[in-house]
């Protein structure tokens, strides 16, 4: 992380969204890191497509795709977010108190996304690395086709949870809706609850996390991987599957 | 006359017992590569022809008078407009899909004849942005690759919605093509049966999409054009709502539009033709008063620069080829027949891309096969593929008294059939009639 320095703050008001983001870049750009959103107003794409590392503190919610296509930064948001939150991120952490729309942390490559509330549907689509974390539930088909990572949902999850996935791990606290195409149900090992343990510890408040279950109480679900090559013998798997 | 005996049904053909016992013995519908097989009996561009100059106009000279063949592509939005010297472009296909040396040869052609390139899905590969004048990054439903530096290093965004040869439905890599390098690239295990989505993971509708453009735009600071491609369905709608999105540039690929690999029945009963496509594009965008503002690049079955000067004249700004370039890089070219015969193909007759065994080492991962594709000699190929088929459009337009090729249009044609000049709008020859008009 790179060294803070005085906050600078960005007044959103009515202003365009490229001017809002420009002046974002270029305090980044003079070193002032340290950057916090007044007034967001659900603004859609804030704080899109940052590849340097800074701290950028939105003062309430945002709308869609808050953070997406970033490489680096630390994103903090008070309130909810949209669709498409942190989508494509490469690394850094994006962290929403509040709740967030479909697709949150969709196609991402690395780094973390924390939602203290619940997530929409199609949360970690495609995820290709990283960690979600969501502190509530999530919506239908989240994990739907993810390749790598991992995601937590302490909640309950929605319909079609990890479907056609490939290599991510998912681990729900909660109910899990109903399991998606070839998503299998594994034991958790104590690599797992280690790793649970210290995930939950470090990003929720020991208050936060009194309300969370125990990490043995998890549900780990990974890909069963029949779907990973056409085989007749799977025929029916298929038949649903596409 | 033929033997009553040994007649054969014209329901159940040789091809079509072939198909059902082949599904009945894989349980699974059958992949290929290439495009549409049929024979065409749908409205084309050969129904078309050009109306050249006699006494009513007066034409430019056919080899030497100078007829400008540049285009921009972006003028509505993007502070760095796309330039190129000619007006056919090289399509997106992935790495994976093509082999390093045919991705790498592509770009070199493209970048010598003054033209652009583009990514596909898998992201982008390096060699292709150091080989490349002008690099279009595509963002597709997988997003596999996806890299915010790569946007920011190429030349133009193009949001994928679909593709020609199978609109609405993703596309397929098998696992013989996955090698450890294209998984490492794609974050996937290698050797699985790759299938992408079809819906992006970030957005749905139309109203959605607005905003997705605006985040491709803001993530690269409003200097590259936006493209939005689409496979050819419901063009007219379609268009007008990509144009509503805040498109610079819109693609429609028609459904003889080629593939890598798909489910031969998608290729073969989805979607609309392209000659179809371009018209419906063009009238979408004026009744918008968009034309000429928002730039339109057709592709799908673009064979040569009549079809080239043809679609331009209907409306199209550019023309995206792809089979075509790899045509030029030599794919069904008797070579290696031996190596045809093996995987069930023959040269002219060869869409076996899905299994990773392309005798002349075009859509192969193997080190071995890819070897047969010199990058070189294939780069200088396809360049002198473009500067022909440029010269092509330049000898028609001259022809039709056009010093600059977009000067093409409609009236320079005439149809040749009725069906074309009810697509078209354009008097069927012999007559003055616009049929269904």
């Amino acid at each position: 992380m790179a060294e803070i320095t005085p906050l600078a703050t960005v007044e959103c008001g009515q202003r365009p969204i490229r001017e809002i983001n420009q002046e974002i870049k270029a305090l980044i750009a003079a070193g002032r890191t340290g950057i916090e959103l007044a007034g967001p107003g659900a603004r859609h794409n804030l704080g899109v497509g940052i590849v340097q590392l800074a701290r950028i503190h939105i003062r309430g919610s945002a709308g869609y795709y808050c953070a997406g296509l970033i490489d680096g930064p630390e994103f903090e948001v008070d309130g909810s977010a949209g669709w498409g939150l942190a989508e494509s991120m490469m690394s850094g952490k994006v962290v929403v108190h509040g709740n967030a729309g479909n697709g949150a942390a969709a196609a991402i490559r690395g780094g973390t996304v924390v939602i203290h509330g619940d997530a929409a549907a199609r949360l970690g689509v495609s995820m290709k690395g990283g960690l979600v974390l969501v502190g509530g539930d999530c919506g239908y088909m989240a994990a739907f086709m993810g390749q790598k990572g991992t995601l937590i949902v302490c909640g309950n999850t929605g319909e079609a949870f990890a479907d056609s996935m490939y290599e991510t791990t998912c681990f729900v606290g909660g109910k899990v809706g109903d399991l998606g195409t070839d998503a299998v149900i594994e034991p958790l090992s104590e690599e797992d609850i280690a790793m649970l343990d210290s995930t939950l510890a470090t990003h929720f408040s020991a208050g936060e996390r009194a309300r969370k279950p125990a990490p043995r109480a998890f549900q780990k679900i990974v890909a069963g991987r029949k779907l990973w090559n056409f085989d007749k013998r799977n025929w029916q798997w298929w038949r649903e599957a596409l | 006359m033929a033997d009553p005996i040994l007649q054969q049904s014209g329901i159940f053909t040789p091809a079509v017992i072939d198909d059902i016992q082949t599904k009945a013995a894989s349980g699974l519908y059958q992949i290929r590569g290439y495009g549409t097989l049929r024979q065409r009996r749908w409205a084309t561009f050969d129904d078309l022809t050009f109306l050249p100059c006699s006494l009513t106009r007066i034409p430019l000279e056919g080899y030497r008078e100078k007829c400008t063949t540049a285009v921009t592509l972006g003028t509505r939005y993007a502070k760095r407009p796309i330039q190129l010297d000619v007006p056919i472009m090289i399509t997106g296909m992935s790495w994976g899909a093509l082999s390093l040396n045919a991705k790498v040869a592509l770009a070199r052609g493209a970048r010598a004849a003054g033209s652009s390139n583009t990514t596909g899905d898998g992201g982008m590969l390096m060699a292709e942005r150091e080989n490349s004048r002008t690099l279009i990054y595509e963002v597709l439903p997988s997003r596999y690759g996806i890299n915010i530096h790569h946007m920011l290093m190429a030349d133009g965004i193009e949001l994928t919605i679909g593709q020609g040869a199978k609109p609405g439905t993703g596309g397929l890599l098998l696992g013989s093509k996955v090698s450890e390098v294209i998984a490492r690239q794609r974050d996937l295990p290698a050797g699985v049966d790759q299938r992408s989505p079809a819906r992006h993971p970030d957005f749905l509708g139309p109203d959605d999409m607005i905003v997705k453009v605006e985040e491709l735009r803001e993530a690269t600071n409003g200097e590259v054009p936006i493209f939005v491609k689409m496979g050819a369905s419901r063009v007219y709608d379609d268009v007008k709502l990509a144009a509503k999105a805040g498109a610079d540039v819109i693609v429609v690929d028609g459904m003889e539009g080629g593939t890598g690999a798909s489910p031969a029945i998608l290729q073969e009963h989805t979607g609309i033709p392209t000659l179809a496509a371009v018209c419906e594009a063009r009238a979408a965008l004026e009744d918008m008063a968009l034309y000429g503002e928002v730039q339109l690049v057709i592709a799908g079955g673009i064979r040569d620069g009549v079809d080239a000067a043809k679609a331009i004249a209907l409306g199209a700004d550019a023309c995206y080829i792809g089979t075509a370039a790899l045509i030029a890089l030599n794919c069904n070219r008797p070579l290696h027949v031996e190596d045809y015969a093996k995987i069930g193909a023959a040269p002219y007759a060869c869409h076996h891309c899905h299994t990773g065994l392309c005798p002349v080492g075009v859509t192969t991962q193997d080190p071995e096969l890819m070897r047969r594709l010199p990058i070189d000699e294939a780069a200088e190929r396809v360049s002198n593929l473009l500067h022909a088929m440029t010269l092509e459009i330049q000898m028609l337009a001259r022809a039709c008294g056009k010093s600059d090729v977009r000067r093409l249009e409609p009236e320079d044609m005439a149809a040749l059939t009725t069906e074309a000049s009810a697509i078209c709008g354009i008097p069927l020859a012999g007559t003055r009639k616009v049929y269904g008009h």
